[in-house]
């Protein structure tokens, strides 16, 4: 009697058709990641967008605002980039942000970030094709990226963090090939991205500064002192371009080549102020810097992703079978890490994280700074223990879909609940319904209430402020000829506008306190003065 | 020569008893077959056995179907199981936790109601998975390539050197979850018929009427049988990819615990996809029987806890990557709850775990994945320190497979005396604080329940071990032999010295006669060269 076999279901691949499929895949893994990663960075950006917290941040609006001023205001124009923040994302956005939807949207800030999403995810797999990791690895690499819930709500929206990431990615991508190479292109490609950096925030400083070290270490081991001196003077001149253009710009402009740093406006000046309120607890304390960093980088990249990108990052420099230069060139991944931690130490910045400085979130997407580098070497661990990779994708896939669950972006709470995010929708709205048709300017100080501008839909030409030049002047010194209503903080005399008008009989006698509102309060033109009320010269 | 023979073959049998012994030695409980009413009192409660809620809401729905032949709570019961027994909307008191260890405990509770002693009966089936677990965690250590005697060091030592032996000897469901791991891995690495599939797909449904989290750590088991469900052939041009279909059956085993949890859920909630997390959480009885729901007790204790209140896992939106910092502190370095300060032996076991993806060991990645999901989904979870409890319970299962590394370690260092010397004060020190523990109470609230209860109660109180040190000092143990019979021959110090010594004296015993066989070998070698 035949022993008969019971069913089974059965399917045969030829060995050429698995290679042609590999072949395909590798080939085509560029332009497949290309598409992906465009289609999620877009459906996010509608998510965000249809939700109504895609421009969550004040600073989000603040850089629209700043973008819209160069090409619509009372005085448009080059200057109005000023000297708060560098200036290369607002530059961007003055190619779309004339249009009314690009602007009120935040599309014109955040079509760039999401530009720099995708290509941050690129440069991340193509690092990991240098470092000769797997395909798994470098998918695992992208993924930690692209799928982090905080990396996708600020590719959403307007903040500057995304492209300095790709730009940052990018400089690092390429001093990882000249160090391979030592090709003099690669060195140059290497400076024109970190150049770039320089210009979006001072984080890339801190990179050029990082670079210049690792480019100087590794010429002075190979070639000698004279060499290094040499191809530091090559990569410091068009690395160090950006720099000088933005020290050069704050000369001609603001008469001072530090004014970004030490004027009214700075950071500096908000952590002096900080610091006299007694809340800049990092500053001198380097245990606590590196805890609050720290903090803000679990928070931001998961548990999870922060411990195994650290595994990784040891596996890798401690692999005999990589080149010592290739490990000594992935060095540059960390100097967000030094960055942060350096400045949060020197007082040169300030962070909140929740539990560990209070109640309140301030700045804690400094965190995200991290996550190409964690996932760089997170490609690297599973492709080096090739025994865990399914359970490093399974620990991550685990943390993943729960802080998706659980809308657990520490992001948005920053924007939203946090200093980083003050409901002005109150002020706005007011404006929005006050203002809207009627005759007269608005004063207003951008410094403080950008965000107000922003959210109450009038066109930048309805509001004199600081970027004005003579139109401010003029409007401070007789605000009764020119400004209808005043949006000012009452008493605090770090609102500028309350600072220069404290003091102006006309203010006093000629205006009634119409609304007050936690962040704000407007002051409206009496109506017997209304009639009187006069276009500005030039307008 | 024979006599050595016999005795090597009966070393293990004597060794499993042993434990049984220890383990009855340690056995919580009180003489008596108590009633509704008789649970109510504050000796079967907080000053007794049953101290806390997991363990109250678990015996309550065991209660409810011996003697009550209902999943519905009396008012009495509801009330010995507050604060953690659930109200549904059509108002009846049910039970809070997934319900399998309840049912797999009756015939324990059978027994022990024959003598007598019913929740001592109860208590002693958790106590018996846990031997078994023992005996698991030796078998896979040496199917794994263990040394026999390091193997039987490791489970040793998951049985008395960590957490795990306090929840041996009471009523809680880690044992239970434990000895499924175990069971399925033991399968996935000694079978592999269909048989064998059906058992693990069995178990992997099974596990979640036990506990829901436990769906996490069996993922990576069941992930690997599904692989195991695809036979692939290379040949030299092609690859075929067969899947029979009685292995695909074999998925049919997680049926019968799929129906017998969907028909709980029918019968007690009164819909099949219902589970006891998203029900009303009632955490007081009022006299006439109404519930008090714990929102209004928040309100009403404008956040100070006053009650140990003990949230187990079973809402899954609760996991938060946020919570996953604080998690991790506390369990593995805070001193209320952390492995570092309650069973540093299982330090070892990560030692292991790296030489054993060093030494590309064949499991190695299902291992550290269930121990990754382990620690992983209650480093997320809210409430890592798990309630009021003895050192980080959620961490059971990982104790377990880090034992199990643990083996590796002492087979592969079997020639370092440094080492043993090492794993010896280690472990003796971590026996030291689990041995307290498993003898005394579970009841140690976490660090941040401290404050509120020192203001309720003006006394400075403990939040790690110290407590259960404390507790000796006042000459209690809730041991069942010593409550019944010992304390009237010994004080409860006494009684923990004669179980140390005991229990001591097996590393002690294993680890020489191991470097015995060892030694000469090394100096055979040397000879040799």
């Amino acid at each position: 009697m035949q022993y008969k076999k019971p069913f089974s279901l059965q399917f045969t691949f030829s060995n050429t058709a698995i290679h042609h499929v590999k072949d395909f895949f590798e080939k085509r893994m560029t332009l497949i990641l290309f598409f992906v990663l465009s289609m999620l960075s877009i459906a996010m950006f509608l998510y965000y967008y249809s939700n109504g917290i895609g421009l969550a941040y004040n600073d989000a609006r603040s850089h629209l605002d700043i973008g819209r001023r160069v090409v619509e205001n009372l005085k448009p124009g080059f200057a109005q980039l000023g000297s708060v923040w560098l200036p290369l994302p607002h530059l961007l956005m003055t190619l779309t942000i004339w249009n009314d939807f690009m602007w009120h949207s935040g599309l014109s800030g955040a079509i760039q970030s999401m530009i720099a999403y995708v290509a941050t995810g690129l440069i991340i797999y193509q690092f990991l094709k240098q470092l000769g990791v797997s395909m798994f690895g470098r998918l695992i690499g992208v993924a930690v990226f692209a799928l982090n819930i905080n990396v996708l709500y600020m590719q959403s929206t307007a903040m500057t963090e995304l492209l300095l990431l790709a730009t940052m990615t990018a400089g690092a991508y390429e001093l990882l090939m000249w160090h391979k190479e030592e090709k003099l292109f690669r060195l140059l490609k290497a400076a024109f991205w970190i150049m770039l950096s320089t210009l979006i925030r001072y984080d890339g400083w801190f990179l050029f500064l990082f670079a210049i070290g690792l480019v100087f270490i590794h010429t002075v081991r190979k070639y000698g002192y004279k060499t290094a001196e040499g191809v530091i003077v090559l990569f410091a001149t068009l690395g160090g371009f950006g720099i000088f253009l933005w020290l050069l710009w704050n000369l001609m402009i603001f008469k001072d080549p530090l004014y970004f740093a030490l004027g009214p406006y700075s950071a500096h000046q908000q952590q002096l102020q900080l610091e006299q309120a007694g809340v800049l607890a990092t500053k001198h304390n380097a245990l606590f810097s590196l805890q609050t960093y720290m903090y803000a980088l679990i928070y931001n990249a998961s548990f999870v992703t922060v411990f195994l990108g650290t595994v990784g990052s040891v596996l890798l420099w401690f692999d005999k079978k990589i080149s010592f230069n290739i490990r000594f060139a992935t060095l540059v991944l960390l100097a967000p890490f030094f960055f942060n931690i350096v400045a949060l130490y020197f007082g040169h910045s300030v962070l909140f994280v929740q539990g560990l400085s209070g109640n309140s979130w301030f700045n804690v997407r400094y965190g995200l700074m991290m996550i190409p580098t964690l996932a760089i070497f997170i490609g690297y661990f599973v492709y080096r223990v090739r025994a865990l990779r399914f359970v490093v994708l399974g620990l991550l896939l685990f943390s993943t879909v729960f802080s998706f669950a659980n809308h657990d972006a520490v992001t948005i709470d920053d924007a939203r609940v946090g200093a980083s995010g003050k409901n002005v929708s109150e002020v706005s709205g007011w404006l929005r319904t006050n203002a809207t048709n009627q005759k007269g300017y608005v004063l207003v100080s951008v410094a403080s209430h950008d965000a107000i501008i922003f959210s109450s839909g009038l066109p930048m030409k309805r509001f004199i402020h600081e970027g004005t030049g003579e139109y401010w002047d003029i409007a401070t010194a007789n605000p009764q000829r020119y400004a209808r209503w005043i949006v000012l903080r009452t008493n605090d005399t770090n609102d500028f506008t309350f600072r220069v008008l404290q003091h102006n009989q006309e203010f006093k006698n000629k205006y009634t306190l119409v609304k007050h509102f936690p962040f704000a309060d407007i002051y409206e033109l009496k109506p017997e003065y209304v009639t009187s009320l006069q276009s500005l010269p030039g307008q | 020569m024979n006599v050595m023979k016999i005795l090597k073959k009966l070393g293990p049998v004597f060794f499993f008893l042993f434990c049984a012994l220890m383990l009855f030695f340690s056995l919580r409980g009180l003489p008596g077959n108590p009633t509704s009413k008789d649970l109510n009192d504050l000796s079967w409660k907080d000053n007794g056995p049953l101290e806390l809620s997991p363990e109250r809401g678990r015996y309550a729905l065991l209660y409810s179907i011996v003697e009550d032949h209902s999943f519905t709570f009396s008012t009495d019961i509801a009330r010995f199981t507050a604060p953690d027994v659930a109200y549904t909307p059509d108002k009846r008191y049910v039970s809070l936790f997934a319900p399998s260890l309840s049912f797999l405990v009756i015939p324990g509770y059978l027994i022990g109601k024959h003598f007598g002693v019913a929740q001592v009966g109860a208590f002693a089936m958790v106590a018996l998975f846990a031997l078994l677990n023992t005996i698991l965690i030796r078998a896979i250590a040496v199917r794994l390539g263990a040394n026999s005697l390091a193997a039987t060091l490791a489970s040793f030592t998951f049985l008395f050197a960590t957490p795990a032996f306090t929840y041996a000897v009471t009523l809680y469901q880690h044992h239970i979850s434990t000895f499924l791991i175990l069971l399925a891995v033991y399968l996935l690495i000694r079978f592999n018929t269909i048989a064998s599939l059906a058992a693990i797909w069995f178990l992997c449904a099974f596990s979640i009427t036990v506990d829901y989290p436990n769906l996490f750590m069996m993922l990576p088991i069941g992930l690997v049988a599904l692989v195991r469900t695809f036979l692939v052939e290379k040949h030299e041009h092609f690859v075929t990819m067969k899947a029979p279909l009685l292995r695909i059956l074999a998925l049919g085993g997680m049926i019968i615990p799929l129906a017998f949890f969907l028909w709980f859920n029918a019968v007690s909630y009164h819909n099949p996809l219902t589970i006891s997390g998203t029900l009303e959480r009632a955490v007081e009885i009022k006299p006439d029987g109404t519930p008090l729901f714990e929102k209004d007790v928040l309100k009403k204790l404008q956040g100070e806890v006053i009650e140990p209140i003990v949230i187990d896992s079973s809402l899954m939106n609760a996991f938060k990557n946020r919570n996953a910092i604080n998690g991790m502190y506390t369990l593995f370095i805070s001193p209320d709850r952390g492995i570092i300060y309650y069973t540093p032996i299982m330090l070892f076991g990560i030692l292991g775990l790296v030489l054993a993806l060093q030494k590309k060991q064949k499991y190695a990645g299902l291992l550290v994945a269930i121990f990754g999901f382990n620690v992983l989904v209650y480093s997320m979870w809210g409430d890592a320190y798990g309630g009021w409890a003895f050192g980080a319970r959620y961490l059971i299962p990982s104790y377990a497979i880090l034992s199990i590394f643990i083996a590796f370690v002492l087979t592969y260092y079997k020639r370092s005396f440094f080492i043993s010397i090492l794993f010896f004060v280690v472990l003796a020190y971590s026996l030291f604080i689990n041995t307290a523990g498993a003898i005394t109470s579970s009841k140690n609230p976490p660090k941040v329940e401290i404050a509120a209860l020192e203001k309720q109660t003006h006394t400075v109180q403990e939040d790690n071990y110290m407590r259960n040190i404390h507790f000796l000092d006042k000459g209690n143990s809730k041991s069942f032999i010593f409550h019944t019979y010992a304390r009237n021959y010994v004080s409860a110090w006494t009684y923990y010295s004669y179980l140390m010594i005991f229990l001591i004296s097996v590393p002690i015993f294993i680890l020489v006669y191991y470097r015995m066989l060892s030694v000469p070998r090394k100096r055979k070698e040397q000879h040799a060269v």
